[in-house]
């Protein structure tokens, strides 16, 4: 595909992610603009629908920003986030459906250098591995 | 508290309803949960209260036609003092039963478990023995089935389970491995089972060994089925393009998840505001790809149905038979179901005290989720 550029959506738990991001941004740290944040108040509030709906809607990544495990604001949000990784990523194995599409990391609020360069890195990875297989299908 | 139980005039049929008129005549229950032929002899379930009315239960009826899990899940959320019901259920039911309990969707204090035997069911459509036509048919059923004898007729889910004995009861019938003309397995494995077994005539013994082997040769044989199904599932469905196709006939009419029996949620996520988009909403949409399939989102639909239940699927297939547009949902859920609980070490409707894979965490697990 020419001129293909990776569309990201972000999902940034607002305590740490959020905050990482905002901290690269002050800090006038470059990475590419191919992420879409949107704020939710844990990385255990975004259930499988809202990473599915994503990608089927043509999303080449989804990005999924936690608190470090046993930082979580509410004690336990990003353990929950973790086991359901592990049963979204079971459930796309087996349908035969990327699983390195969607990342999940874990990104302090005093972290806005890995923010940045975890951006980077992703944009980097979906540049070389093309778009996702739903980008152009209209009839899913 | 496990043994033999005699069975009278080489009829096990009636010899459970024997049981079930004693247990409603001595108060020891005050209903029953029991799959029966209704007057048309369709494949039904009833709550039998009245002993005299046991004539139309038929306990090891073999079709299904609703998992009897949500029926549970309908009239038992919340305990009553006055009502002590016996559910009497297949072990795929049961295990819905289980599971339900655990999502806190079935409140147990009322309820006794008694599981069954099951090696397989006809699909309820269709299906018909009028009353009376053939009074022997569900014993003939579990003859034949006593040794375990393959029947390519079964619903298709029933042909690949490895459950064919409950797992968690308060009481366990059993016809598998055994001469049902002759003799039932029955196991009590709490007082709310040892009450229903009191001063019933069991002969006290451990599990006879022939039953034990009949239920390993069943279980390698489903294994091997299953295997097999799932080896021509994923030449037919693997990747996008194929998974599309897989379900490109589905109507959205989610009767799939109305039948689950452990898709609990008295609203569904799907019927609720965050779908309703106005047509605006559809227009800018459709403006990314250039348009839009319409129903929209059934395939999110199936996706995220399978991310919300498959730590909690049974595979006991309601799903298929539902289907109006025969999607093959019940291989492809085992499949999907069966690599989600194994991440976990899960069985659904295993334990009551194994928390559900998604209500729980540990801190030093799924350590790289996350890292890399």
């Amino acid at each position: 595909m020419a001129n293909y550029e990776p569309k990201i959506v972000g999902f940034l738990c607002n305590w740490c992610t959020y905050a990482g991001a905002d901290l690269a941004g002050t800090s006038r740290m470059q990475y590419p603009p191919n992420m879409r944040p949107i704020r939710v108040m844990c990385s255990g509030a975004v259930d499988s629908v809202y990473i599915l709906r994503a990608l089927l809607e043509g999303a080449d990544g989804v990005f999924m920003g936690g608190c470090h495990p046993g930082d979580c604001h509410y004690v336990s949000g990003n353990y929950k986030a973790r086991r359901r990784m592990v049963l979204f990523n079971s459930v796309m194995k087996s349908l035969g459906l990327d699983t390195d599409r969607v990342w999940l990391r874990w990104i302090s609020a005093a972290e806005g250098r890995k923010f940045a360069d975890t951006i980077t890195e992703m944009t980097d990875y979906l540049s070389k591995k093309g778009p996702s297989a739903f980008k152009e299908k209209w009839d899913v | 508290m496990k043994g033999i139980l005699k069975v009278d005039a080489k009829n096990p049929e009636a010899t459970i309803c024997n049981l079930f008129a004693r247990w409603l005549k001595e108060g020891r229950l005050a209903a029953i949960l029991t799959p029966a032929y209704s007057s048309a002899g369709i494949a039904t379930v009833a709550l039998v209260s009245n002993p005299e009315k046991l004539s139309e239960a038929a306990p090891l009826l073999p079709a299904m036609g609703v998992n009897a899990a949500s029926i549970v899940a309908d009239i038992a959320r919340d305990a009553s003092p006055n009502a002590k019901v016996g559910l009497f259920l297949r072990p795929c039911e049961l295990r819905a039963v289980v599971e339900l309990m655990k999502l806190k969707q079935v409140a147990p204090e009322s309820l006794v478990l008694i599981g069954a035997d099951c090696a397989g069911t006809y699909k309820a459509a269709g299906f018909r023995n009028v009353r009376g036509q053939d009074a022997d048919f569900d014993n003939k059923h579990v003859r034949e089935q006593s040794g375990y004898a393959e029947n390519v007729n079964f619903r298709t889910a029933c042909q690949m389970c490895g459950h064919p004995k409950p797992m968690v009861f308060d009481l366990a019938v059993g016809f598998i491995g055994m001469d049902p003309d002759q003799e039932l397995w029955v196991e009590a494995a709490t007082d709310k089972g040892k009450v229903l077994l009191e001063d019933v005539d069991v002969q006290a013994q451990d599990e006879p060994e022939k039953r034990k082997k009949v239920l390993e040769s069943l279980g390698a044989a489903r294994k091997a089925k299953t295997a097999k199904r799932i080896e021509e599932l994923d030449k037919a469905m693997t990747g996008p393009e194929k998974l599309v196709e897989y379900f490109s006939d589905c109507l959205n009419c989610h009767n799939c998840m109305k039948v689950c029996p452990v898709c609990y949620c008295r609203e569904c996520f799907f019927d609720s505001d965050t779908f309703q988009r106005d047509i605006g909403e559809h227009v800018r949409v459709s403006l990314r790809k250039g348009a839009t399939r319409m129903p929209s989102e059934t395939l999110l639909f199936h996706l995220t149905r399978m991310n919300h239940m498959m730590a909690s699927c049974v595979q006991c297939g309601i799903c298929e038979d539902s289907c109006p547009v025969t999607i093959g949902l019940a291989t492809l859920f085992k499949k999907v179901s069966q690599n989600a609980q194994k991440e976990f070490d899960y069985v659904s409707g295993r334990s009551l005290d194994e928390p559900l894979p998604l209500s729980t965490f540990r801190e030093s697990e799924f350590l790289k989720v996350g890292e890399e």
